[in-house]
C-alpha cells in the first residue's frame, strides 16, 4: 500500500480518535468514550505499520502524538480513597516498619547512643554539653524550663500561641524528617548526620535541663509528644537508609534500578514518619504545654509509648502484603 | 526495528515501547530548560510566600498576631514541600514553571506519574540541591549533585528522577516541517539494497528538500553520490527519483 493510500484510508479514524481524546482532555467526554481502548489499539497498530513501512515524517509524527495522548488518557492513575488510607494505617505501615526491623534498630542506635552519651555528659563533664548547646541555647533552655513552677503554660497564655507553635512544629519537624530521608541518597551520609546530630542536640538539651534547670517542667512537657516525634524521626531515618544502602550495595542490579526499588520501599516509611510527626505537632501545640498535673501528663506520655509498642508489634500481622 | 539505531543517536528522542507493543518517541528535556523551569517555580514560590505572608500579617492584626504566625509557618511548609508534588501529580503533570516552558513529568513508560512518584522526586530535590553554599546543611543549594547526575544519565534524570522512575519531557513535540521538493519526473530503482536508516534518510531528504536552496540541496545530495552515482543537480534528481521508487514500491 502506498503512503498516500494508507493516509486516505485511515484519515477518518485518526480524526475521530483525535476528537475523542480531545474531549477527554477537556474533561467533557463525548459519546462513544467506551470505545477508547479499541480505538487506541487501532492507533497503535497504525503507528507500528507506518514505522515498519517507513512512511516517515508527517504520518509517523502525527500517529506518535495521537498514541501518546491516548496513552495518557487510558492509563491515568486513579486517586485512591479513604479505604486505602485506613489500610495503610492499620496494616501496611506497621508491617513495613517490622519488615525492616534491622534498619529500625540501627537508626534507633544512631539516635539514642548520642542521646544517652550527652545525657550522661551533663553529670560527667558539663563542658561537652555546653559546647553543643552554646550560650544562646543554654539561656533559651533556662528561660523555658528554669523556674520553680511550670513556665511553659505561662509563655503560652497569649491568644493563638498554641496554634503558632503547632504551625512551627509542622514546618520545622516534618521538614527535618524529609531532609533525613532525602539526605540518605548520598550514600546514607545525610541520614546518619541528621540522626546523630539530633541525638546529640536533644540529648544535650535534656541533660542540661535535668542537671541545671527544673527537670519536671521539661519532662512533663515532652512526655506527651516524644513517642510520636522521636519514633517518627527514626522511621524517616529508615527510609533514608534504604535509599543509601541501594547506592552502596545495589546487589546484582544496576544502581539506578536499585535506587528505584528502594524508593518504592521507602515511600510508606516516609508517609508514616510524616504522619507521626504531624500528630506530634498537634500534641506538642495543644496538649504538652497545658497546665495540667504532672502525673496526668506522665501517664499520658507512658500510654503513648505503650501504644506505639503495641501498634508496631501487633498491627498488620497475618495478612500477606499485596 | 529502529530501537537499536536510536540508542546510539546523539539527540534527545527516546524510543519507549508501550504495553501495546508499539514504540512511541518522547523528547527528553535537557538541564538548561529544566533549570529555567526551576527558576520560574522559585520565583512563583517566593512571590506567593511574600504576598500571602503580607496578607496574613495584615489579618493577623485583627484576629491575633500569633495565629497568623502559625499560619505563615504552615504555608511555608506547604509551599516548599508540597506545591510541586500536587501540581505534578495533578492533571497537568507539571509545576507552573514546567507548564510555561512546555515540559511535563512522566513515568519512564510515558504514562502520567503517581502521587508517590511526585513525592519521591520532589522531596529528593533536597539531595539534588547539594552541595550547599554556607550554613552547612541549610545553606544555598548549588544543585551540583542534581546537574552532575542529570548529565551522566541517558535520559537526563536527576537523583529524584532516578528514585521515582520519572523523566521530564517536552509536552508537545513540534512536528518537523515538511516541505517536499518538486516531484520527481521519473522513478529509478536504487542500485543496491538499502538499509532501513538509509531509506528513512532518503525520504526525509525529499520531505524537506523544499526548505532549502538549490545549492544546499546539491551540497547534501553530494554526500550520497555513491548511491546516486552523479554529482550536482543530476544527483539531486536521481535521489528524488529513487525516493519516489521506494515510496511507490510499497
Amino acid at each position: 500500500m502506498k503512503k498516500g493510500n494508507f493516509e486516505e484510508r485511515r484519515q477518518q479514524a485518526w480524526r475521530e480518535f483525535d476528537d475523542l481524546v480531545g474531549s477527554l482532555e477537556r474533561r467533557k467526554p463525548m459519546a462513544g468514550v467506551s470505545e477508547l481502548p479499541r480505538r487506541f489499539r487501532e492507533m497503535c497498530a497504525d503507528l507500528a505499520l507506518a514505522n515498519h513501512r517507513m512512511y516517515g515524517g508527517e504520518v509517523v509524527t502525527r500517529l506518535n502524538d495521537l498514541v501518546i495522548r491516548g496513552y495518557k488518557m487510558l492509563y491515568r492513575s486513579q486517586r485512591k480513597g479513604g479505604e486505602s488510607f485506613v489500610r495503610f494505617v492499620v496494616r501496611d505501615f506497621p508491617a513495613a516498619v517490622r519488615k525492616d526491623w534491622r534498619l529500625f534498630w540501627l537508626c534507633n542506635l544512631m539516635f539514642w547512643v548520642p542521646f544517652g552519651v550527652m545525657m550522661a555528659m551533663a553529670w560527667i563533664d558539663l563542658d561537652w554539653v555546653q559546647a553543643i548547646l552554646g550560650p544562646s541555647g543554654m539561656s533559651g533552655l533556662e528561660q523555658m524550663y528554669g523556674g520553680e513552677k511550670e513556665q511553659l503554660s505561662y509563655l503560652r497564655s497569649e491568644f493563638g500561641s498554641n496554634f503558632q507553635m503547632f504551625g512551627h512544629y509542622i514546618q520545622n519537624n516534618v521538614s527535618i524528617d524529609f531532609r533525613i530521608f532525602a539526605g540518605g541518597i548520598v550514600a546514607c551520609l545525610g541520614t546518619i548526620f541528621f540522626l546523630v546530630y539530633n541525638g546529640l542536640a536533644i540529648g544535650a538539651s535534656a541533660g542540661y535541663v535535668t542537671y541545671a534547670c527544673n527537670p519536671e517542667s521539661f519532662w512533663t512537657f515532652v512526655a506527651g509528644h516524644s513517642s510520636f516525634e522521636l519514633i517518627g524521626m527514626v522511621i524517616a531515618g529508615m527510609a533514608g537508609m534504604r535509599l543509601g544502602l541501594a547506592v552502596l550495595k545495589p546487589g546484582r542490579i544496576t544502581r539506578a534500578k536499585a535506587i528505584g526499588m528502594a524508593a518504592k520501599k521507602a515511600l510508606p516509611l516516609i508517609y508514616g514518619a510524616a504522619g507521626m510527626t504531624a500528630i506530634a505537632a498537634v500534641i506538642e501545640g495543644f496538649w504538652s504545654a497545658q497546665g495540667l498535673p504532672s502525673n496526668v501528663k506522665y501517664t499520658f506520655g507512658i500510654l503513648m509509648w505503650l501504644l506505639h509498642v503495641a501498634y508496631f508489634l501487633l498491627l498488620g500481622r497475618g495478612e500477606r502484603e499485596a | 526495528m529502529s530501537t537499536e539505531a536510536s540508542q546510539n543517536r546523539l539527540d534527545t528522542l527516546q524510543p519507549i515501547e508501550l504495553a501495546e507493543g508499539v514504540e512511541v518517541r518522547l523528547r527528553i528535556a535537557g538541564p538548561l530548560l529544566r533549570g529555567g523551569a526551576l527558576g520560574i517555580d522559585l520565583a512563583i514560590q517566593w512571590a506567593f510566600i511574600l504576598l500571602a505572608g503580607f496578607i496574613l500579617s495584615l489579618t493577623g492584626m485583627v484576629v491575633g498576631g500569633l495565629t497568623a504566625v502559625g499560619l505563615i509557618s504552615l504555608m511555608w511548609f506547604f509551599v516548599w514541600w508540597w506545591y510541586p508534588v500536587f501540581f505534578e501529580a495533578g492533571p497537568w503533570g507539571a509545576t507552573f514553571g514546567k507548564k510555561i516552558l512546555g515540559l511535563r513529568v512522566v513515568q519512564k513508560s510515558g504514562s502520567p506519574i503517581t502521587f508517590g512518584q511526585a513525592v519521591l522526586r520532589n522531596f529528593l530535590r533536597y539531595a539534588d540541591g547539594m552541595p550547599f553554599l554556607g550554613f552547612g546543611v541549610m545553606g544555598i543549594p548549588t544543585f551540583g549533585f542534581g546537574v552532575g547526575v542529570l548529565v551522566a544519565t541517558q535520559r537526563f534524570q536527576r537523583l529524584g528522577d532516578l528514585a521515582a522512575g520519572t523523566v521530564v519531557i517536552y509536552d508537545k513535540v513540534p512536528p518537523e516541517p515538511v516541505v517536499p521538493s518538486p516531484p520527481a519526473l521519473e522513478t529509478i530503482a536504487p542500485p543496491m539494497a538499502l538499509r532501513p536508516e538509509e531509506v528513512k534518510a532518503l525520504s526525509a531528504f525529499t520531505d524537506r528538500a523544499g526548505l532549502w536552496s538549490e545549492g544546499r540541496r546539491i551540497e547534501i545530495a553530494d554526500h550520497a553520490r555513491e548511491l546516486s552515482g552523479s554529482k550536482g543537480a543530476a544527483g539531486v534528481t536521481r535521489l528524488t527519483a529513487m525516493a519516489r521508487w521506494l515510496q511507490e514500491r510499497k
